[in-house]
């Protein structure tokens, strides 16, 4: 009987070891490298900018990205003049519909996002609506399955006011 | 002499919501003939019957989070979620045995003793990506009853026969269900170069026609 107990605990030790070295899938997006704002469209009441956002699996597993998308953080108590709207596309197969489709990411491996934000003047000319604009935090949103259980995780990056009055600069000039 | 041609069918994306036999009567009727052979996607037939699940409304077990990490990580079992499916398809200790004879059996220089033994699901299932969207974000199933499919496709269309294929890009091709009197190995043999496409070519039906007539020719000499 103690000969099966210690023969269960050890196996059990040695699968909790094997898990454990063997590690899972660890996804993170580089907010720290990714590219200024650049603006992308201009017209009327609307603005359109963009940056693209690398990411890597740095974990020891291949991991999923079943879903990944962008939540923007605009409150009119802060900013009343434009409406603000976000999403994002995987740099290496975009498309235009806002989907993301799920991706399997190699261990070591990365890719890109491309974050495209796009406001829309409440009233009036859109390049004086954005003259108050103030920093907008963009939360990136990514669900991982892997190995291990299914979660959901998030990053910020930070759209700055100056980058985007930096972004809209050449087209005033040109205006 | 008659030719063998294959005909893949564009349809939109087919959801649970449809029938199979229905699809290709609306996609495929006009041109299917007597001497020709419906053959359909497997996965395709999979999401017709609802066999998808989402990892979200799935709680894996223990058995299922440990024994997944066995599974080399390219594999549709190796995350818990497509262990899981493998256990609620086939039982969940069928799979736990299939593993740990696998494993024996490995060490003596034998593959594949898991997936004879943890049953034909186990090596159906694919995992999350494995399918076009919207379905990207599910795990599907292998076909239920891939030949009763096929024999209610040659009954609707009076077609020379039917078949439920797994073709891949991989040049790999298997017959998983197949009306009676046609040879599995001669299809796959055709349907080799995956005539089906990858998932954004949708074509989920391909028609092999002349192949009753090709057949009569070749025995004759």
């Amino acid at each position: 009987m103690l000969f099966f107990a210690v023969a269960a605990a050890a196996l059990a030790v040695a699968v909790w070891l094997f898990i454990a070295r063997q590690g899972d899938a660890e996804f993170e997006f580089l907010v720290d490298q990714r590219t200024d704002f650049k603006l992308e469209e201009l017209s009327g009441n609307r603005a359109v900018f963009s940056c693209v956002v690398p990411f890597v699996n740095k974990g020891t597993q291949d991991g999923t990205i079943m879903d990944c998308f962008t939540r923007h953080l605009l409150p009119q108590e802060q900013f009343d003049a434009v409406e603000a709207f976000s999403r994002l596309e995987l740099e290496s197969r975009r498309r235009s519909d806002g989907y993301f489709e799920a991706l399997i990411v190699p261990k070591t491996d990365g890719n890109a996002v491309i974050v495209t934000v796009a406001f829309a003047a409440k009233q009036g000319d859109i390049r004086q609506a954005l003259t108050g604009m103030v920093d907008m935090p963009v939360e990136i949103y990514f669900q991982v399955v892997a190995r291990g259980k299914w979660y959901v995780d998030k990053q910020r990056i930070v759209m700055m006011a100056d980058e985007v009055a930096a972004a809209l600069k050449p087209a005033l000039a040109g205006a | 002499m008659a030719i063998v041609e294959l005909v893949p069918v564009k349809t939109r994306i087919l959801t649970p919501q449809d029938n199979i036999v229905e699809a290709i009567a609306a996609y495929a009727g006009d041109n299917i003939g007597p001497d020709d052979v419906v053959s359909v996607a497997e996965s395709v037939v999979a999401i017709t019957q609802g066999r998808i699940v989402r990892p979200e409304d799935m709680d894996p077990c223990f058995l299922a989070r440990i024994i997944c990490r066995l599974v080399p990580q390219k594999g549709s079992l190796s995350s818990a979620y497509g262990m899981q499916a493998a256990m609620d398809a086939e039982g969940k200790w069928r799979v736990t045995f299939a593993m740990i004879m696998g494993i024996l059996a490995k060490l003596v220089g034998r593959n594949g003793v898991f997936y004879e033994l943890a049953g034909e699901q186990a090596a159906l299932i694919d995992d999350v990506t494995g399918t076009m969207p919207p379905f990207d974000k599910h795990i599907v199933y292998g076909p239920d009853n891939p030949n009763g499919v096929a024999e209610a496709i040659k009954a609707r269309f009076g077609c020379h026969g039917a078949a439920v294929a797994d073709v891949n890009d991989l040049k790999m091709a298997a017959i998983l269900g197949v009306t009676a009197g046609l040879n599995p190995a001669d299809l796959a043999q055709i349907l080799i170069d995956n005539p089906f496409g990858n998932a954004s070519q949708r074509t989920p039906i391909v028609v092999i026609k002349n192949y009753a007539q090709a057949a009569r020719e070749l025995a004759a000499g």
